[in-house]
């Protein structure tokens, strides 16, 4: 359902620096949509053993990462009525509390903004190759492979 | 069977058991991603463990582990990914 009587505003980035969520927000205000939806992942501190996470750090397999967030974004444009996607992915070491990924969906009404967004983020979780690794007081881990120094 | 070497991308958790970012692999003409994954562990056997949850890629995109590989293809080790 993409509105092809427009020029596709779209963007797709992987970025190595805090995340302007707001430059994100901005971008996606139009006048034919009446929601914009928006989420930020960001990075939590667990506690186990005594110990917590200090910070994540995140890699990526570029371009093929690239490719795979547009590949997201066109899937949306077939499963709902969104008049602009934006998703933002940052690499690198992020400190307790800072943005990851931020995605923000402009629609002309708040339900298929709402669920683009959803669908985006368990996506991502699914088909990019970016990896997570959790940097603790005691050790690191691979998130999702369990790979890692803690409990060595 | 004159052989080759391929290219192979390792992330995250893969090139951590392995401690290295890239490696070559040599194998056998006409060869399949799961005969070359056969020959890395041979020399990386640190990464005999991630069999069953690794997945693959050639030249950016995921590939099944029947797919040829041939020369000049870029392959890529890829853990379970764990973004957002």
């Amino acid at each position: 359902m993409s509105d092809s009587g427009s020029i596709i505003s779209d963007t797709f980035s992987i970025v190595e620096e805090k995340i302007d969520v707001e430059a994100m927000i901005s971008a996606a205000q139009r006048p034919d949509s009446g929601a914009i939806n928006t989420f930020v992942g960001t990075t939590r501190v667990d506690e186990s053993d005594g110990a917590s996470v200090e910070y994540l750090e995140y890699e990526a397999y570029r371009p093929m990462a690239d490719g795979k967030l547009s590949e997201i974004g066109a899937e949306i444009r077939e499963k709902w009525d969104v008049r602009h996607v934006a998703i933002t992915h940052r690499l690198g070491k992020v400190a307790p509390g800072e943005a990851s990924v931020a995605i923000v969906v402009a629609s002309p009404r708040r339900g298929p903004a709402f669920e683009a967004s959803r669908y985006a983020i368990e996506r991502i979780k699914e088909i990019v190759p970016i990896w997570k690794r959790e940097v603790w007081s005691d050790g690191y881990v691979w998130v999702g492979s369990q790979v890692g120094t803690r409990g060595e | 069977m004159s052989g080759k070497s391929v290219k192979v991308l390792l992330f995250g958790a893969a090139a951590d058991l392995a401690g290295e970012r890239e490696i070559e692999v040599n194998v056998g003409d006409d060869s399949s991603l799961d005969e070359l994954w056969e020959a890395a562990i041979r020399e990386y056997p640190r990464l005999s463990p991630m069999h069953g949850t690794l997945a693959f890629g050639i030249n950016g995109e995921y590939a099944e582990r029947n797919a040829k590989v041939s020369p000049g293809d870029e392959v890529a080790f890829l853990p379970p990914v764990s973004g957002g």
